[in-house]
């Protein structure tokens, strides 16, 4: 009954004219940068950002919630319409939406994501709300060779999507380590791989190798496939009954994913889509149909997003952890407003933290409202001829990148990193375990760091802990798992070319 | 090209240059934390070790299928190289010239290259563009643009 109070009181507050524009503003305007190719919900936060600076700090976070909400479901937009991924949790979409689209069947895709994101979000808002302390305590109780240990999972979940080569796929993730590693090192604060580089203190920053890899990429590789937007009418954004049965499941599954895995900092929206989808194809009765338009495809890694994003509030909230970096920014906004998110934050601030969570409960209610009439209007920006939306997409690619820390060197690193996307997918390398294992590198050599630490650089710290024999064992099962499957596929495809089927 | 020779050379470049800064890592740590067993060297050890021996298994165990890419030629070729050398014209001339002209400059030869529209046109919807973004972004995002020289 405390926590329903709490909320009541937080509702009573969300529902003041201030906050209420604000989220409704915040969605509008996170959607509207999100749809924008390229961008995603942690450059729609990153450039939005300077707007919530002249607001008072409820409304402020609540706007900026609300622009990760937006810009998150602006995202599946270019990715389905346009095989552009905002960030990387979009990836997974593009998979099976653009080739919907492309079928024609685009509407029914951008409702099947509007839909799983508004169940996902929702769910992982309630679960919020009522098991927060309880789910929290438990993410405590990990400590850093838990935290490794599934950190080796969500890399062998990662070399695991590499398509038909594994050797590809870690080759791809070691190098995506390796770029982590660029900056001042955990332990000493010492420059590690900056070669005397001042520009390169700070990292190799996120935006820019997103941007690189996919935005950029993307367009060159537009520009030589003649690629137009798709232009056939958006209708029917109501799934089928049909639709609605196959996607049913792969929403609630992709939500349970989302959900649990969020809940454990350092599990972003680009570690458990990648999961999400890999069950999904994994207990499909047709595994060959993903890639190709598969509906499933698109709920269960949209619902994966969603639920995560949420989940995330709670060590970001509890114990002030971002689960990923568009909540790192969140975490930026509430420190810029003196506040110190950890445990003290709900004994300190409780009207803060309940009118922000009834906030999101808003923010999911007002997408769903606003942005299904609105499918229309953002698939409208996407019909603009390629000749007109290219250049379009390079300028806001250069700005979106440079705006983030003011920097031409980040616009260079993505403009290289371009190039080499472009040569990398010529070759059909896949770049997605690259950027995922950039973003868990840092947490990876923190927990390496910490857990060798406790047991003075003894390997032996892995293998007595219950939980972390467990994951190990789990990563281990998976990696066997994922090379049998490679070679089943692999002999698929032999025996087809061998019976004179057309391989695409 | 090899693409296999190619990617396992530069996996093993990539790996020795990782173990080389793993080992300066492990000296400054030495130097900077008596008796601690682990550092800001440990995970480049693992990784450039781990890139070395992949680089290795690449180049001399591996079997992969010749890859069969093509690359664009023609027109296409053309246009393509335009695109990247507009790109690469914009980062160089965006501290000198600013925001303004050089979007303006290098959105019209975007839209020439990528769009095939004549230069009158093209420099049109370049203005517009440059007009748009910059509302969004300097005006109403308050996003500090290179100003250049020009100071706009």
């Amino acid at each position: 009954m405390d926590v329903l109070s709490h909320l009541a009181g937080g509702f009573a507050a969300a529902l003041s004219p201030l906050n209420l524009t604000m989220a409704l503003l915040g969605s509008l305007l996170g959607t509207l940068v999100g749809v924008l190719p390229g961008l995603g919900p942690t450059a729609a936060i990153a450039i939005l950002f300077p707007l919530t600076a002249v607001l008072p700090p409820v409304p402020a976070i609540i706007m900026l919630a609300a622009i990760y909400y937006g810009a998150m479901y602006g995202g599946s937009t270019t990715a389905i319409l346009l095989n552009i991924p905002g960030e990387v949790a979009s990836v997974p979409t593009c998979w099976d939406g653009y080739p919907m689209a492309q079928q024609g069947r685009g509407g029914v895709a951008l409702g099947v994501a509007a839909i799983g994101s508004f169940v996902a979000g929702t769910f992982g808002v309630v679960a919020l709300t009522f098991f927060a302390p309880v789910l929290a305590d438990q993410a405590l109780r990990f400590g850093p060779p838990e935290y490794f240990a599934l950190m080796v999972l969500a890399f062998t979940a990662i070399v695991s999507l590499s398509g038909a080569s594994l050797s590809r796929g870690i080759a791809m993730a070691l190098c995506g380590y390796l770029l982590s590693l660029v900056g001042l090192g955990p332990a000493t604060a010492q420059p590690r791989f900056t070669f005397g580089l001042g520009d390169l203190f700070g990292g190799v920053d996120l935006i820019a190798l997103i941007v690189g890899l996919f935005a950029l990429s993307e367009v060159f590789l537009g520009i030589e496939e003649a690629r137009v937007a798709i232009t056939q009418k958006i209708t029917n954004l109501l799934p089928s009954r049909a639709d609605l049965r196959r996607s049913l499941p792969a929403i609630l599954r992709g939500t349970g994913i989302g959900f649990f895995l969020g809940l454990l900092p350092g599990c972003a929206p680009s570690v458990t889509v990648f999961v999400a989808y890999d069950v999904e194809k994994k207990v499909a009765k047709q595994p060959e149909r993903f890639g190709h338009g598969a509906i499933e495809g698109v709920a269960s890694p949209e619902s994966a997003n969603n639920a995560t994003s949420a989940a995330g509030f709670i060590p970001l909230m509890a114990l002030g952890i971002p689960a990923s970096p568009p909540l790192a920014l969140l975490l930026g906004g509430l420190t810029v407003y003196g506040l110190s998110p950890g445990p003290l934050l709900f004994e300190r601030n409780p009207q803060f933290v309940w009118t922000v969570i009834a906030s999101l409960y808003l923010g999911n209610v007002i997408l769903l409202i606003l942005n299904l009439p609105l499918i229309g209007l953002w698939v409208r920006i996407t019909r603009i001829p390629y000749g007109i939306l290219g250049p379009l997409i390079l300028l806001l690619c250069f700005l979106g990148t440079y705006s983030v820390r003011n920097s031409m060197f980040d616009v260079a690193v993505s403009l290289v990193l371009g190039a080499a996307g472009y040569v990398l997918r010529k070759y059909h390398w896949p770049v997605a375990p690259m950027v995922v294992s950039f973003i868990v590198g840092p947490l990876l050599e923190k927990n390496l760091i910490q857990a060798l630490s406790m047991s003075g650089g003894s390997l032996r710290i892995f293998v007595q802990r219950g939980i972390t024999l467990s994951l190990l064992l789990a990563a281990l099962a998976l990696l066997g798992l994922s090379l049998w499957l490679m070679r089943t596929t692999v002999k698929r495809v032999e025996l087809a070319a061998a019976e004179g089927a057309e391989l695409s | 090209m090899n693409e296999r020779r190619v990617a396992g050379a530069v996996l093993v470049m990539l790996g020795v240059v990782a173990l080389i800064e793993a080992r300066r890592l492990r000296a400054l740590r030495e130097e900077m934390v008596a008796g601690a067993v682990v550092g800001d060297d440990t995970f480049p050890w693992i990784i450039g070790g781990s890139l070395l021996l992949l680089g290795l298994y690449v180049l001399f165990v591996a079997r992969w299928p010749e890859a069969r890419v093509s690359f664009p030629a023609g027109p296409a070729r053309r246009q393509l190289l335009a695109t990247a050398g507009a790109l690469a014209a914009y980062y160089v001339i965006t501290p000198y010239l600013g925001y303004t002209v050089s979007t303006l400059v290098v959105s019209s030869g975007l839209y020439r290259a990528m769009g095939g529209y004549r230069w009158p046109v093209a420099v049109f919807i370049a203005g517009l563009t440059t007009g748009a973004l910059y509302l969004m972004f300097r005006v109403w995002l308050l996003e500090p643009l290179p100003t250049g020289w020009i100071g706009m």
